[in-house]
């Protein structure tokens, strides 16, 4: 075969993968590209000074809903307790935690200044879930970010965790749920967190 | 010399005192692995703490299989029921630590004091230095007292039998200590040396030798600890050559301008821990507890700069922003 043949049977293996790829581009990224281009897209958003702040809270929310699976990180942090909420009660919880954790994240964020983030590596945890390693980097520290991914059922890699300085969100939302309901009702639980999404927008 | 003479013979109090109750942590830090033994020990020190222990401490308890058979057998059945379960499978140990808080009460008071004295005193004064002072200034600032701690590093990787790191902590005090001008810059710990801090206390080295946490205290102006925390930060005093200064309120002037400093670089970690809680006081408790067992367990973890990657630990990647780093 030429060379010329070759590259041109390339070309038109390349083009039908990006075709087949392009259609359902999350399936094919390992976790750590997965969660260096969802990471990538929120540091676009943020370097992007003529953004005003609510559309780069809405962008910033978009991105949050790609790269979080929500349910099942609500699942993590309640743990056991996740059983005891009735159908209607978890409809309640999903988008009333998720408020609470985009407005002091988002806060958070959006106080980025000019973290580098690198990406280590990829560590696997056990069959469809990893753990990829990253590191924020400041003037004055390195703070160790590792987002914990899941392959869902049609095999794009979500977060349901993130380890920030070795403290995992997850067990610490689980600390504070295992007291909360070992006190009150799964209902009071959604009382406290309305109250605190109301706090919060105050 | 002398200083480790104390430092040790604190070390054979203490054990003598707390050894029993003790095991937690070193399982896990001798195998350098999150054993579930390991958690599901802290747990059962936390479930057969005296009766003082309060209810949030055992509810908070992550059991693992072999030792509470009861605990797995409700998950488990909840579990079927629900086709669902999202218990402490594959949780690191650490993560699953708890801590007994038969001190809650008083805890929760200091936690208000030191909220407070946060919020009324450190943080005002940290921004008003902030807008004084620029922040390269402040990180160097920071970078002198860290390099003054370096005996505190240096004697705890020693007692870790941790003698890599111990010549790290060595070499990087000389080197800061001269090119890095008296410690103000951080020259070892640069891409190019890459001898990087052992973040290594006493209370680590209490740890790494068996001792548990034991209970939760929230010091005045100290914060978060525990029994063996706080001998800790007493053996620590020791080895902390500002802990010298005469007269004693040198000393104290001293502490007090690095918690200013340090403050002024990290304003907002505080806040948005605490914005982000449902119930502040659990929400630290937890994440301090969670962060004291990692670095027991992570002893020596910071020696490597670019460690080899462990046989099948994943695709070893490197990239910084939004650069594309090479894949294979």
């Amino acid at each position: 075969m030429t060379t010329k043949a070759m590259m041109k049977r390339w070309v038109v293996v390349w083009g039908v993968l990006v075709f087949v790829l392009g259609a359902a581009p999350v399936q094919a990224a390992t976790p750590l590209e997965t969660v260096r281009a969802e990471v990538n897209k929120v540091l676009e958003v943020l370097r992007n000074k003529s953004l005003k702040e609510e559309v780069k809270r809405e962008k910033l929310r978009v991105i949050y809903n790609e790269m979080f699976d929500q349910e099942e990180l609500s699942k993590w942090c309640l743990g056991r307790n996740w059983n005891k909420l009735s159908e209607a009660q978890r409809k309640e919880f999903l988008p009333l935690f998720q408020q609470v954790l985009e407005k002091t994240y988002g806060d958070r964020i959006l106080a980025y200044s000019d973290e580098k983030i690198v990406f280590d590596k990829e560590v696997p945890i056990t069959g469809n879930r990893v753990e990829v390693q990253t590191r924020a980097v400041t003037k004055s520290k390195e703070i160790p970010m590792h987002y914990r991914v899941f392959k869902n059922k049609s095999g794009a890699w979500r977060c349901y965790d993130i380890v920030v300085e070795n403290v995992s969100l997850v067990m610490n939302y689980r600390s504070q749920f295992n007291e909360i309901l070992a006190k009150n009702s799964p209902d009071e639980l959604i009382n406290i967190l309305r109250k605190k999404v109301k706090d919060q927008k105050s | 010399m002398r200083r480790l003479l104390v430092v040790l013979a604190l070390t054979a109090f203490v054990l003598a005192g707390f050894a029993p109750g003790a095991h937690a942590s070193s399982a896990a830090a001798q195998t350098g692995e999150a054993t579930p033994a390991a958690a599901s020990d802290a747990a059962s020190d936390a479930l057969s703490a005296p009766p003082a222990a309060s209810e949030p401490a055992v509810q908070e308890a992550a059991p693992e299989k072999p030792t509470a058979p009861e605990e797995k057998a409700e998950a488990g059945s909840e579990a079927e029921e629900d086709d669902f379960d999202y218990d402490m499978e594959d949780v690191p140990a650490a993560e699953q630590v708890t801590i007994a808080d038969p001190w809650e009460p008083f805890n929760r008071a200091m936690f208000t004091f030191n909220d407070r004295l946060y919020f009324w005193v450190l943080k005002p004064v940290a921004e008003g230095y902030s807008t004084v002072v620029p922040e390269p200034a402040r990180v160097s600032v920071g970078n002198f007292f860290s390099n003054l701690r370096a005996p505190i590093r240096f004697v705890n990787c020693v007692l870790q039998a941790n003698l890599i790191g111990a010549s790290t902590e060595l070499f990087r005090f000389m080197l800061n200590s001269t090119i890095g001008l008296a410690g103000l810059f951080d020259p070892a710990g640069g891409e190019e040396i890459g001898l990087l801090r052992q973040d290594e206390d006493f209370g680590q080295t209490l740890g790494a030798y068996g001792l548990g946490q034991g209970f939760y205290i929230v010091w005045p102006f100290f914060g978060p600890s525990s029994p063996r925390d706080t001998v800790g930060m007493v053996g620590d005093f020791f080895s902390y050559p500002i802990s010298y200064l005469d007269p004693w309120y040198a000393w104290t002037a001293v502490r007090g301008y690095q918690a200013i400093n340090d403050t002024s670089l990290q304003i907002g970690d505080y806040e948005a821990i605490k914005d982000a809680a449902l119930d502040p006081y659990i929400s630290i408790r937890n994440a301090y507890i969670q962060y004291r067992q990692k670095k027991v367990e992570d002893r020596g973890a910071t020696i490597p700069k670019s460690a080899p990657d462990v046989p099948g630990a994943g695709t070893p990647a490197r990239g910084v922003g939004t650069e594309a780093a090479p894949q294979q």
